[in-house]
């Protein structure tokens, strides 16, 4: 059984509280950003442009078209549900050998940067795979089965692993070689 | 400045992603996700009441539902513990490592990982009868980053260990 180095454990511990109390404290502002960006992405691509996202004070975005009749319900998004891999990033940069070196903190703002990009992303996806699936008649008669599988599965992979995986990849690309370094320092040590 | 990534650890990332995709369209496919992945999720629903009823719940289970006079819970994909065994078994299948270690470490880990997965269903069903308002975000920002952070700490801790052999091997 690997040893338990509780160094690491506390470091992550503290580093998932901080994580936690930052993307609580900033999440009403953070989504409005997101939906924001995530609405002008689409509408990039939209002929004519019609996707709205509306986000409201019970923690939902209200996915709007200007062309939904009146009377039909509007479908909303739970963005929350897509950024809390940014409290998994904060615990992960808090492990490094120095959590608060120039080099770890410069690494963190990088990766917190790209994976808010990761979050528009996200965001599209989430309101894509309602587009495709979840508008009754309206889905079938707009989009073909190979749109409602894309989008169906981009959405499921993003939320079940991709997200988790997406933090770490980015940790590891941007987190130094703390980890490296420790590993062989010990082994010459041994030596 | 930082140093670019040098070719192992690109080569890692690439091998994480290439495990991760295939292991994730594997569970995804019907006939596993029917046959393996929603028994075992029964399992570990029987597994969480059972553990509830020892401490006087008064839960009964059907399915992958655990239900209580107060609160009732529906255990999918992702309250299972699934994504973070696709998470290690990613990390530990990426890692130059012998294969004899790797099969520890996914078992070891897979093991925690139920372990702690079994406390989080615990503490989420006791906080949905007594909290509910606390529910949701328990549910998601807590719970679910806790568990993909212990299957990470328990790859660092493994990987640790494996690179701190090999160097004491060749040497």
């Amino acid at each position: 059984m690997p040893a338990l180095d509780w160094r690491l454990v506390v470091k992550a511990l503290a580093g998932f509280v901080a994580g936690l109390a930052v993307w609580l404290l900033l999440s009403p502002q953070y989504d409005r950003l997101i939906a924001r960006c995530a609405e002008a992405t689409l509408r990039t691509f939209e002929k004519p442009p019609v996707t709205r996202l509306r986000p409201g004070e019970d923690q939902y975005v209200t996915v709007d078209r200007t062309d939904f009749g009146s009377g039909s319900q509007r479908p909303a998004i739970p963005l929350r549900d897509l950024t809390f891999n940014f409290v998994l990033l904060t615990a992960l940069f808090a492990t490094g050998k120095r959590p608060f070196s120039d080099r770890n903190i410069a690494g963190f703002l990088i990766a917190s940067v790209l994976l808010g990009l990761t979050h528009i992303g996200a965001a599209i996806t989430e309101v894509m795979s309602i587009y495709v699936a979840k508008l009754g008649l309206w889905s079938n008669v707009h989009y073909g089965s190979f749109a409602r599988n894309f989008w169906g599965v981009a959405n499921h992979f993003y939320r079940l692993v991709l997200m988790y995986a997406i933090a770490f990849a980015l940790w590891w690309i941007f987190r130094g070689n703390d980890g490296d370094e420790r590993t062989k320092t010990r082994g010459r040590r041994r030596r | 400045m930082r140093a670019p990534m040098q070719r192992p650890q690109v080569l890692f990332l690439v091998k994480f992603f290439v495990i991760l995709i295939a292991a994730y369209l594997l569970i995804a496919w019907n006939p596993v996700n029917d046959n393996v992945i929603v028994p075992f999720t029964a399992w570990i629903a029987r597994t969480s009441g059972w553990l509830l009823n020892l401490m006087g719940q008064g839960v009964t289970m059907n399915g992958t539902i655990i239900a209580s006079s107060k609160f009732a819970v529906n255990i999918n994909n992702g309250c299972n513990g699934v994504e973070a065994m696709l998470i290690l078994l990613a990390s530990i299948g990426a890692f130059p490592a012998p294969i004899k270690s790797r099969g520890i470490g996914l078992l070891l880990g897979a093991l925690a990982i139920q372990v702690l997965n079994a406390v989080r269903i615990i503490t989420l069903f006791l906080i949905g009868a007594h909290y509910p308002k606390y529910f949701d975000s328990f549910h998601t920002a807590v719970w679910q980053v806790i568990i993909i952070l212990a299957a990470i700490v328990f790859f660092l801790i493994w990987s640790s260990r494996v690179a701190r052999t090999r160097l004491a091997t060749s040497s």
